[in-house]
């Protein structure tokens, strides 16, 4: 059978079926976001995701993805230098422990938290006397939020650091650059494309944060609510105007980002074709 | 001439240097002149470009002194010690435009920008480049790549240049223009510089002078002329120009034994092939062999020719008379190369002792 042959049964059969399931499991829900939404008019839309405690949630919400953002690039940009351009002992170890918030499941991660920092733990009484409060407090939620996320953008470095190899950076430091010359100057653009697309996607993935962040929360109002939690919390109160409105932004949110990765996609690509 | 008061401009004593528990350099000792282009030639692996990157401060030896222009600069780091390193791949930096590689010493040196231009464009002119500034290193041939990495190792002005392998990465066909090209440019500017090369053609056709590494260790250190006839070790002798092993040279005649487990090694050079009574002067002295094959070399014929049980190699000229395959012919050999355990003795054909024998 010729795999390629334009016509035949088979590949219409596969295209409906997959187009079908995108629309049954994706367009739908999201139209029906939409739909729900502005049921009751555009004005309680309006008036729903200019809430006070909604605009609090999405701020928050923003501010913990900019902190996982920012500490994971500087996180992820350490390890990726780290495992590419120096050999040592317990690299395969570091390696494979940089993976592990991908398989560990948010709610456990959440609870490890609640362990380590909460009132049980012999850590609690020092962090208490310095008036640092991470449980049910907004470092909680930053703290879950980076580690859920931790090892989007180092994964994404990694492989464009090891393609380059270390013999420009070698003839930049033997004509005398320092180490963030070099880094600036030379690795930078290698991992250029590669950095910013981890960088989306830690943004998508810091958003939409839910089991983790959840465990951390408390769930206090205006407080420690991030849009996710703050859906849940309408939709169990049968607020669905409320909930569905709340959840359109997030929506917005993602698609905004959805555009930003395919442009990167695009760029990157054209930019490889001409500098390999 | 006494050695000691020789003043060098780079000087290796006693380097070593492990990976682990591989010893990649062994006692390296290195003396050379100002101004002199030497080839640091050895088979792949056997230490070369660790000792570049030695000099070059990239890498720190166990043990041993490095002194330039006098200094010990052990400690100097690499940028601080004048030298221009022209790495194996180039490792051109791919994401700068050739202007920007070139000017890149320079800027991190902070010199005026209007001289980092004017200096950039000198050496574009040099190297043969004017008008590819804004390319990219990958929009260059081979021959302009390596040309352009070697005007970014200039550019500041380095003392000492090292090369590793510069035409390893080029078609055979440019090769040749390159290494005249390279040879006349270091000669121009005298920079003193060592390139690395595995090709003995390579060492011997651009190099003043050649130091012979293997396992790490150096062999020999000499212009291609002494190498060539005043090879040291066996490992020198076999590498360096075209060689015949023969176990059993004592069998020939007019050369004496010197001891049993001797084993030898002859030159084609060393050999001469006459038709029966061509030659008056070596008749007496020659001895007979079998022709076993005649293989046109360009300018000249080479002869092998089976006798006391091993082929041998020997030349002849293109208009000499012609000799066939199973002709019976007169062989002269001149001296063979003896290897005495690791020492090489020249053992000359003692019918000639009156005569001097200029090869
Ligand atoms: N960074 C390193 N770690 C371990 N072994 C190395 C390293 N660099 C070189 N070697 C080993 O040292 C030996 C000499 O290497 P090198 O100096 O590159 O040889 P050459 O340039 O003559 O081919 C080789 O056997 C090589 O495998
Ligand atoms: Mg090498």
């Amino acid at each position: 059978m010729d795999i390629r042959k334009n016509s035949g049964v088979v590949k219409w059969t596969l295209i409906v079926l997959c187009s079908s399931f995108l629309v049954v499991f994706l367009i739908l829900p999201l139209i029906y976001i939409v739909v729900t939404a502005l049921r009751s008019g555009f004005q309680a839309y309006w008036n729903s995701i200019t809430d006070e405690y909604a605009i609090k949630a999405a701020l928050l919400t923003i501010e913990a993805m900019v902190c996982a953002v920012v500490i994971n690039t500087i996180f992820g940009i350490c390890a990726a230098w780290t495992l590419t351009k120096y050999q040592f002992r317990g690299k395969k170890t570091i390696s494979t422990l940089i993976d592990l918030p991908v398989t560990v499941s948010p709610i456990i991660a959440g609870l490890i938290f609640v362990l380590t920092f909460g009132r049980q733990s012999f850590l609690f009484p020092f962090l208490d006397r310095f008036g640092i409060q991470i449980i049910f407090a907004v470092p909680g939620i930053i703290l879950a939020t980076v580690f859920v996320t931790f090892p989007f953008i180092s994964r994404e470095i990694i492989p464009a650091l090891a393609a380059q190899g270390t013999d420009e950076e070698e003839a930049a430091a033997q004509m005398g650059a320092n180490m963030f010359t070099i880094f600036r100057k030379v690795t930078y653009p290698h991992i250029k494309w590669a950095l910013l697309y981890g960088v989306v996607l830690c943004s998508a993935r810091a958003m939409g944060e839910f089991g983790a962040v959840s465990v951390l929360s408390g769930h206090l109002r205006g407080k420690t609510n991030t849009l996710p939690l703050y859906i849940e919390l309408l939709y169990q109160g049968y607020d669905f105007n409320g909930a569905f409105a709340a959840s359109s932004v997030l929506v917005l949110l993602s698609v905004v980002i959805l555009a930003l990765r395919m442009w990167l996609e695009k760029r990157g690509a054209k930019e490889i074709d001409v500098r390999k | 001439m006494s050695m000691e008061n020789k003043r060098y401009y780079l000087e290796l004593r006693g380097v070593n240097k492990k990976y682990g528990n591989f010893q990649a350099s062994r006692n390296v000792n290195i003396q050379i002149e100002k101004g002199r282009l030497v080839a640091l030639l050895g088979a792949s692996g056997s230490g070369k470009t660790t000792i570049l990157r030695i000099i070059a401060g990239l890498e720190s030896p166990e043990s041993g002194e490095i002194l330039i222009d006098g200094k010990l600069v052990n400690n100097t780091p690499g940028s601080e010690r004048g030298v221009g390193f022209v790495f194996q791949s180039y490792a051109l930096f791919r994401y700068m435009t050739v202007y920007d590689n070139i000017a890149f010493g320079l800027r991190v040196k902070k010199k005026p920008r209007n001289y980092i231009d004017d200096r950039v464009h000198e050496l574009l002119k040099l190297i043969d480049c004017e008008g590819l500034e804004k390319r990219y290193p990958n929009q260059l041939s081979g021959g302009q790549r390596q040309r352009v990495a070697f005007a970014r190792a200039l550019a500041p002005n380095p003392q000492l240049l090292l090369l590793d392998e510069p035409f390893a990465a080029i078609d055979a066909k440019i090769r040749l223009e390159l290494r005249a090209w390279l040879r006349e440019m270091i000669t121009n500017l005298q920079i003193t510089s060592i390139f690395v090369t595995h090709d003995q053609d390579e060492a011997i056709e651009v190099a003043d002078e050649i130091i012979v590494m293997n396992h790490g260790e150096i062999e020999q250190t000499g212009s291609p002329r002494e190498l060539y006839s005043h090879p040291q070790t066996p490992f020198v002798a076999q590498f360096i120009g075209a060689s015949t092993p023969v176990e059993n040279y004592q069998r020939f005649r007019f050369f004496q034994s010197l001891g049993d487990d001797t084993t030898a090694i002859l030159r084609p050079e060393f050999v001469s092939v006459f038709k029966k009574g061509e030659n008056k002067k070596y008749t007496e002295s020659a001895e007979e062999g079998v022709v076993e094959d005649v293989i046109f070399r360009g300018s000249n014929l080479e002869i092998r020719v089976r006798i006391h049980g091993v082929v041998l190699s020997g030349n002849r000229g293109i208009n000499d008379p012609v000799v066939e395959i199973g002709e019976k012919v007169d062989v002269f050999v001149y001296r063979f190369l003896v290897v005495d355990g690791k020492k090489i003795v020249r053992l000359d054909n003692s019918s000639l002792r009156e005569e001097s024998i200029i090869i």
